[in-house]
């Protein structure tokens, strides 16, 4: 019995064609797909791109200012540097003017140069 | 031997090298039917059809052979057909046998010692069985699928084949017997 319905549903069931141009439709459609893809990989090259050179610029400017900075305070190390030497000599002048007059002063004051 | 050799081969031919257009020739008709026969609806059965292949345009590079590429494409229209027909159960309204065509094959070809009328209240019959019977059978008999690969095409164990063919088997003789009368089959 169930083998007369088994070869029943056999005949009965078959395959059954695809509507005329099925397969074309299929193909456009990949091909649609595929193209979009390949538009969208292409997008995100170019702003893979964009991003790398926008990266590029922003770390050369980065580099730009943090040598300027560098620099700066280089100068900055170098004038004070200067100027602290320019200020030691003239108190190392000073030191040795007052020491002349400090010593004329005690020569005065000395007992052989006091009159009697 | 030749040939057997041959088609050996061919289905161990890496997915990849096979052409997508020559694949969409070659199991067209498959796909078209699973799903044709599951929905009742041209339509539809093309749109979900379509969408099988592009998942296959999509998928090609991680199939590995000819052989796993059919059995892909039979898991991925059975899958795409249920869910078509769940998205749109509310949308279809009770389908009657005074509604379906005849849903006969695309050749119009009726084989030897088929007789017509049978076969088309059979179709009819099968078209308003639940979904799961409806693939079942849709696998057992369209595709000629083994209880084992309608297993594995519906990610269902082995023993829910055999008790839904069972129960598939139950049902369309009690129908077929209402629609043409008892003693048929």
């Amino acid at each position: 019995m169930n083998d007369k319905l088994e070869q029943e549903l056999k005949k009965a069931l078959r395959r059954t064609d695809p509507p005329a141009g099925f397969a074309e439709r299929v193909l456009a459609r990949a091909a649609k797909e595929e193209q979009a893809k390949l538009a969208r990989e292409k997008r995100r090259f170019q702003w893979f791109g964009m991003s790398g050179l926008r990266l590029g610029v922003t770390c050369a400017l980065c580099l730009i200012v943090a040598a300027s900075g560098m620099i700066y305070q280089h100068e900055r190390h170098q004038q004070g540097e200067q100027a602290k030497e320019q200020l030691m000599l003239a108190l190392r002048i000073t030191s040795s003017k007052l020491e002349i007059a400090n010593q004329g002063i005690r020569q005065i004051n000395s007992p052989e140069q006091r009159p009697e | 031997m030749v040939a057997i050799s041959n088609v050996m081969s061919a289905a161990a031919v890496p997915a990849r090298d096979l052409s997508f257009e020559d694949l969409v020739h070659e199991h067209e008709r498959m796909v078209f039917s699973i799903a044709y026969r599951f929905l009742q609806n041209a339509a539809a059965a093309e749109e979900v059809a379509q969408d099988v292949f592009l998942d296959l345009f999509r998928n090609l590079s991680r199939l590995e052979s000819a052989a796993h590429v059919t059995f892909w494409l039979r898991r991925v229209a059975c899958h795409r057909s249920i869910d078509y027909a769940r998205r749109n159960r509310n949308a279809a309204s009770e389908v009657s046998w005074d509604d379906l065509g005849d849903l006969a094959p695309g050749d119009g070809r009726v084989k030897h010692n088929e007789d017509p009328m049978l076969s088309k209240r059979l179709r009819q019959v099968v078209a308003t069985l639940p979904e799961k019977m409806r693939m079942v059978i849709i696998l057992r008999y369209q595709e000629d699928a083994g209880l084992e690969e309608i297993a594995q095409a519906m990610k269902i164990p082995l023993n829910t084949v055999k008790s839904t063919l069972h129960r598939a088997h139950a049902l369309l003789r009690e129908k077929i017997g209402t629609a043409i009368g008892e003693g048929n089959i």
